[in-house]
């Protein structure tokens, strides 16, 4: 993602506090940055919500419209997810379509809400074979400050619990709540010298080796895995992240709950 | 008064002929260019309080290496302009393929402006012996236009910084600041200047650090153990 | 909503403002971390973001100009910011709406200050109800300011349009959708106007009227866009008077 040279002087004085157990910030490895969630944001919009993790700060829409299902699913609602990240917030990013980074983020955001079945397809169908609900989720990256993958995420399940299907304005009936059964949570974790630290920081993602997301849901089980970047993991780290994912995840869903 | 907080446009005065930086002249009269502030003594002039490090020839700086060309060491030098050093700069005679063998990406320089052309090529040099690669300590990064602050009126502010914390500290005219010396000396000079950077625009500034510093230095007392000999051996931490 | 009866009774319009009365505008500068600028600006309805990067390289290399910086503005809207979910990417519209923003803001920039440079101007609106266009003009102009651009000065932006044969400041949606005519300009603070459209109908009479309306909305933005900028630091600098 990022083309800037990071300076060694930077790299080692990183390094030298992970070997000490810190980390620049203060916080501990498996800590979290300070995490406020706020939603209906958006008026336009069915759903939305603005997320700020440390420094990163994302927006999410959700909207939707009836369409038609697809050919192979005719009595199932369609979720469709995209990210941008806009050049105006980082300076490593780039106008234009979405690349290799954005695509790879918004499916590991989407594949969390699909495959943890968070919302039920067949409570989204109008009419069978010919009418749907389309749920467009649109993460808009503003400020890239580390770990845009939980951001949005977060950002994207706060927007659908919060969003309501706008069956009046198509004379389908009255408003209704989007059928959301369950609150995936992602946890992204990043390797630095054999270390695991969640929550990585700008600096702290791009010194890691790679980096590796465990989305999990509210029984506990995990419903996505995602490893990005180039440096091998061992069983034992893996496990361990996955681990912890569950745990923190736990924890972060406690916010969710409140909205 | 003789300082005022301006926005771009603002009106300065009706004297073109004390019209200094960060000002344009129009219609005979003096107008602010920058949001900043604006001091009135001798000439008009606005420090702006945000702005890129524009390299001139003389600055003392310093950069990372982002590129190993053929005879080039491409620096960044926190600039629209990239720094470039020449092999023949470097203090020692080398040959074009072991340029990376000194300085290969990533590594910090300590570097003076030798020239800067009109289409903004920016030459550097190593060839001076304050001149060297940076190997240790860190480098943090502040407004470039609020460097002068940290010199303070005769260097008063640097001296009190190096005194209290027994670190050395070099300040780079690009808003680079290079400080070395134990891990507690450093994360009190480190935090020092970002605080002189958040308040440099009140005055007072000078009396308010001191004081920070102190007060800092006087909560590591309280929690070490009262055996210990005192303030220097408190700040340098143990010996590892 | 369909067309409305009148769009303004007794001299008030729908959303009870007068016909020169600007909508509530909200303002917050430096919001972005890693932006060199930006400003955060609420426009009655609108939600629109700025960000300035620069002067920095020129990517790609061909746009570079030898004698000064090139400025670039990109105006986006948010696919979630309209009532029918817009697809990602530039239209059309946005393309336009870019390049007279641009040069709207181009004119005050010290460009030749920084030969081979770019100046990068990034409005995203996440949120629209008509004067989207304006709302970024406003709040580019003040994240240039706080990425420490130099410029002549500030530039400042509003619209003016007829409804029910009457001219009114600031358009709101409904009053664009089924108004007589639209003028965005923008303006600096001696007068200079340096972005104007129209579509409608006005007649001489009524065109000069409206402008020097929108003129006088400019004005009150300006001192709003600079109230932005110095309440950060203004307050602190309390008795500065050393050093």
């Amino acid at each position: 993602m990022s083309n800037e040279i990071i300076a060694e002087l930077r790299k080692d004085y990183i390094y030298n506090l992970m070997v000490r157990g810190e980390r620049e910030d203060g916080r501990s490895f498996d800590q979290y940055r300070e995490l406020t969630i706020e939603t209906n944001v958006i008026n336009k919009a069915e759903g939305s919500a603005r997320v700020k993790l440390g420094d990163t700060h994302v927006v999410v829409g959700v909207k939707i419209q009836p369409g038609t299902p697809f050919p192979d699913t005719p009595d199932q609602g369609v979720i469709i997810t995209n990210l941008e990240l806009i050049p105006l917030a980082s300076p490593v990013f780039e106008s234009g379509p979405p690349r290799e980074d954005a695509i790879e983020l918004a499916r590991v955001v989407d594949r969390g809400i699909r495959e943890s079945q968070a919302i039920d397809l067949s409570k989204l169908c109008i009419t069978p074979g010919e009418k749907v609900w389309m749920v467009f989720i649109d993460v808009h990256v503003l400020d890239d400050g580390g770990n845009i993958m939980d951001a949005s995420s977060y950002g994207a399940v706060a927007a659908l619990l919060t969003a309501t299907l706008p069956a009046k304005r198509y004379d389908l009936g009255e408003d209704t709540p989007v059928p959301l059964r369950n609150v995936p949570i992602s946890v992204t974790a990043v390797e630095i010298g054999g270390s695991i630290m969640l929550d990585p920081s700008l600096d702290e993602q791009s010194i890691a080796g790679t980096k590796l997301t465990v989305t999990s849901n509210q029984e506990g089980d995990v419903s996505a895995m995602q490893k990005s970047g180039v440096h091998p993991l061992t069983t034992e780290q893996i496990n361990y992240i996955v681990d912890i994912a569950i745990e923190k995840a736990k924890e972060i869903r406690e916010k969710f709950l409140v909205i | 008064m003789d300082k005022k907080l301006v926005i771009p446009g603002e009106f300065l005065s009706d004297d073109p002929s004390l019209a200094d930086e960060g000002t344009y002249v129009e219609n005979n009269k003096v107008f602010s260019t920058v949001f900043g502030i604006a001091s009135f003594k001798n000439r008009v002039r606005v420090v702006p309080m945000a702005g890129k490090y524009i390299p001139k020839p003389g600055d003392m700086i310093l950069g990372v290496i982002k590129e190993v060309t053929y005879s080039n060491w491409i620096v960044d030098i926190r600039s629209p302009y990239d720094g470039l050093l020449h092999i023949s700069e470097f203090p020692r005679r080398i040959e074009n393929d072991e340029m990376s063998k000194y300085l290969k990406l990533g590594d910090s320089i300590m570097t003076l402006v030798r020239d800067v052309d009109a289409n903004m090529k920016v030459e550097l040099t190593l060839n001076d012996q304050r001149l060297r690669p940076i190997k240790e300590g860190r480098i943090i990064e502040v407004t470039p236009s609020k460097v002068p602050r940290f010199i303070g009126r005769s260097g008063s502010m640097i001296a009190l910084l190096k005194n209290e914390t027994k670190c050395n500290i070099f300040i780079g005219q690009n808003g680079r600041i290079w400080i070395t010396g134990k891990d507690n000396g450093m994360d009190l000079a480190i935090k020092s200047i970002l605080k002189i950077e958040r308040e440099s625009h009140i005055s007072g500034l000078t009396d308010r650090i001191t004081n920070f510093i102190k007060e800092a230095k006087g909560e590591k007392i309280k929690v070490k153990k009262p055996e210990s000999e005192g303030i220097l051996d408190e700040l340098l931490g143990d010996e590892k | 909503m369909s067309k409305p009866e009148k769009l303004i009774e007794n001299g008030i319009r729908l959303d009870g403002r007068k016909p020169d009365e600007l909508r509530p505008i909200k303002i917050e500068v430096g919001v972005l971390n890693r932006a060199d600028g930006s400003c955060y600006f609420e426009f009655g309805g609108n939600k629109v973001i700025a960000a300035v990067y620069g002067p920095r390289e020129v990517h790609p290399r061909h746009q570079q100009r030898s004698n000064s910086a090139v400025v670039r503005y990109r105006y986006n809207m948010a696919s979630f910011s309209v009532e029918d979910r817009k697809r990602p990417g530039p239209d059309r519209r946005s393309i336009e709406v870019s390049k007279v923003s641009r040069e709207a803001l181009e004119p005050v920039i010290f460009q030749e200050y920084f030969p081979r440079s770019a100046i990068d101007i990034f409005v995203e609106v996440l949120q629209a109800d008509a004067g989207t266009r304006t709302a970024g003009i406003n709040a580019a102009s003040i994240a240039l300011a706080d990425a420490g651009i130099p410029m002549k000065s500030l530039v400042s932006a509003c619209a003016v349009g007829k409804i029910d044969d009457t001219l009114v400041l600031d358009l709101n949606k409904d009053e664009d959708n089924y108004g007589q005519a639209d003028m965005p300009i923008a303006m600096t603070p001696d007068g200079n106007i340096t972005l104007i459209q129209m579509d409608g109908h006005l007649t001489k009479d009524e065109f000069k009227e409206a402008l020097e309306m929108a003129k006088t909305g400019c004005i009150a933005i300006h001192e709003m866009q600079k109230a932005a900028l110095t309440e950060k630091y203004s307050a602190q600098m309390e008795g500065e008077n050393n050093e």
